[in-house]
């Protein structure tokens, strides 16, 4: 009982936290553009479009021992940056998931051409950039789990996407809504999935180069698939690919009206193959 | 009579009430308790005195030198509110503060759809309702800002310790609201004993499957190795200082030896062929003088012990070296134990763990070195008895509690007397 009680008193003191809920948001003025940037070094994250009359509106809770809140706008580029930054420096230690209790639900705006940068640390993230007027996309995700997709097809066309993963589990969901003309996508230790599925309007590329991560392509029927790939002590699951030369082609490749090529360079790990109708 | 009666009955039914019926009262009477802390917990809100609602006012700048806040600068609320909290501790009618480009007020305020205020706008311990328009910055502090259809403020707001309700008015900067901290101490207690708990119990299986392992080790140690095992661990007991300074020495040495025989093995050409091996070979050495030692070490204090409670009389069936291992293993590990248990103490805890470490590192270190000396139990220099023979029998050592004292300490039975082999 005595241990208990000790135990009780001592890890409450030390466990207990200082949340702080922030909030923030800003109207819309008829910007017509917004670069958004999302720092957030640990916690759970989730990114959703927002409403009409609003650029952006973060609500926040965060550790006020640990964090101090982001939230600054310049007016003359249209810029955000949103997030929690870490108090006294670079790098912090997570000891325990109470350190994670953070999280943050950022809204942006669909009526503005946005261009969004996601710097995740610690991070469940769920970003869901469907019906938003996406014009490019950059995210770097350290030792994250993050779900982003695109349930609703872009508004406009996306001109490049690029996702840095360190060790993370990150899922790319519905790219085929993205409209993203290039996606680039470099990978640590991990695992992946990149789902093409969605609604095609043109062609896309795909550069790919991991590094001891197993990734699952999910590729749609009705688009024609071609991966060129350079694997080294990396397996690979064609399910119904044909080989010709160095590069596998979905059959009726050329015959399809948009085309996904993809360039996968991986080493050390696996590929795999599934079909989407 | 019928009073009598009527607590006879009473009683006889209090006495005849099934357990269900008296887990049913207990439940009553705990909700009834319940509703009665609601009662009192309202009655007491209601009559403690809430926060005091100061008079509508404007506050006098501060004379030179006084308090001063910008509010210039609402991108970082923290300092906005630090700065607030150091120039305000507590606001009271005779607050006294500037806010430059600005002006501050005390209690609710309102800016009338007809009313312009040009600058900075702060509003202390009320609300801050616009209906007009507020041409700078607006923060509140501890207190809501209510922007009404047609207000306008063309700056950012702040509210600290409160909310924005916006209502249809137009604001040409960025809202923040920053509240109060919260620490939930019922979850983050539950939370933290679970965790607690949980270490614990990840250190002892820690500290069990170590001991439990060193144990396999020796008792191998000392089945296909006892002569080798009992010359390290004589050697530990009767050349402890020289043991110890030996295993020190060792210690600085292994590195420098190491390069020593990489670079020695490179330079010859037919040594690089050999280089992996002797570098598997070398590690492997090491690590076998140390955990040999370490185990030899243990050996030595659990025979010390053994023999001192044999001593004293007390009968033990089976003195061997596997029981001289248990018993120092078991007095070794006594310290990791107490810090499994009890590492989650502060300071306590880590004044064990640091006890504990320094107990391993000496007698790692007094094993190694008694391994180096006796080069791994081949040569006996060192584990000699500086007592007679005679001496070592079981009647003299074991059952004379008269004499009581650990062999070694025992007069020598005369001069030149050299050291026996062991019995």
């Amino acid at each position: 009982m005595l241990v208990l009680a000790l135990a009780a008193g001592s890890a409450g003191s030390a466990a207990a936290q200082a949340m702080r809920p922030f909030a923030t948001f800003r109207q819309l003025h008829g910007e017509s553009r917004l670069q958004a940037r999302l720092d957030f070094a640990a916690g759970q994250l989730r990114v959703v479009p927002g409403r009409a009359g609003e650029l952006y509106r973060m609500s926040l809770t965060y550790d006020a021992d640990r964090f101090v809140p982001l939230s600054h706008y310049d007016p003359t580029a249209n810029a955000v940056t949103l997030g929690v930054d870490r108090v006294g420096g670079p790098g912090f230690r997570v000891v325990s998931r109470g350190q994670l209790e953070q999280d943050a639900v950022v809204e942006l705006s669909p009526r503005t051409d946005l261009s969004l940068a996601l710097s995740l640390g610690a991070v469940e993230s769920e970003v869901e950039l469907g019906g938003l007027r996406l014009g490019d996309l950059s995210v770097e995700a350290g030792a994250s789990r993050t779900v982003l997709q695109f349930s609703q097809p872009n508004q406009i066309r996306c001109r490049t996407a690029e996702v840095s993963a360190g060790a993370a589990e990150i899922s790319l969901l519905k790219l085929g809504n993205s409209h993203c003309d290039r996606l680039r996508v470099e990978g640590g230790i991990g695992r992946m999935t990149l789902d093409f599925g969605g609604n095609w309007t043109g062609s896309q590329r795909a550069e790919l180069s991991l590094a001891v991560t197993e990734l699952r392509l999910r590729l749609p029927r009705k688009v024609g698939v071609r991966i060129s790939m350079d694997r080294f002590l990396a397996s690979f699951e064609p399910a119904g690919l044909e080989r010709r030369g160095d590069e596998w082609i979905s059959p009726g490749y050329e015959k399809a009206d948009r085309h996904l090529d993809i360039s996968l360079r991986t080493t050390v790990g696996a590929v795999k193959v599934n079909w989407i109708d | 009579m019928r009073t009598a009666s009527r607590i006879l009955l009473a009683g006889s039914l209090l006495l005849a009430l099934p357990s269900s019926a008296h887990a049913k009262t207990s439940c009553m009477l705990s909700r009834v308790s319940g509703v009665f802390e609601t009662v009192r917990a309202f009655v007491e809100q209601q009559i403690a005195p809430g926060p005091q609602k100061l008079k509508p006012q404007a506050v006098e700048p501060a004379p030179a030198g006084g308090p001063s806040v910008d509010l210039g600068d609402l991108s970082q609320p923290e300092v906005v509110e630090r700065h607030l909290r150091t120039a305000v501790p507590a606001p009271r009618p005779d607050l006294k503060l500037t806010v430059p480009n600005g002006q501050a007020r005390l209690g609710d305020f309102t800016i009338g759809s007809a009313e312009t205020v040009t600058g900075h706008l702060l509003v202390l311990s009320g609300d801050a309702n616009v209906y007009g328009k507020l041409l700078g910055n607006l923060v509140t502090m501890d207190g809501n800002v209510v922007m009404h259809p047609g207000g306008v403020v063309s700056g950012d707001i702040l509210a600290l310790h409160g909310d924005v309700r916006d209502q249809g008015g137009e604001i040409g900067g960025e809202v923040r609201t920053l509240s109060a901290v919260t620490r939930p101490p019922a979850q983050a207690d539950s939370a933290g004993a679970a965790s607690t708990i949980t270490g614990v119990g990840r250190n002892v299986a820690g500290v069990v499957a170590v001991f439990f392992t060193l144990l396999a080790l020796g008792v191998g140690l000392v089945t296909f190795a006892r002569p080798s095992l009992d010359v390290v661990s004589d050697t530990a007991s009767h050349s402890f200082g020289r043991s110890f300074i030996t295993g020190l020495i060792g210690q600085i040495l292994v590195l420098p030896t190491f390069g020593m025989l990489v670079v020695g093995l490179v330079l010859s050409v037919a040594g690089i062929l050999l280089l992996p091996f002797a570098v598997v070979v070398f590690v492997l050495l090491v690590i076998l003088g140390v955990v040999g030692g370490y185990l030899a070490v243990a050996h030595a204090i659990g025979e010390t012990y053994t023999r001192r409670r044999m001593a004293r009389g007390t009968t033990i069936a089976s003195a061997n070296s596997y029981r001289y291992l248990l018993a120092g293993l078991v007095g070794l590990f006594t310290l990791w134990g107490a810090w499994a248990l009890f590492g989650w103490v502060p300071v306590a805890g880590e004044m064990v763990r640091a006890a504990a470490v320094l107990v391993t590192w000496l007698v790692g270190t007094v094993g190694f070195g008694a391994a180096l000396l006796s080069r791994a139990g081949a040569r006996g220099n060192f584990a000699g008895r500086l007592i007679p023979p005679e001496a070592l029998t079981d009647e003299y050592l074991w059952a004379t509690p008269q004499f009581g004292v650990p062999a070694v300490r025992r007069p020598e039975s005369g001069p030149g007397a050299r050291p026996g082999p062991r019995s």
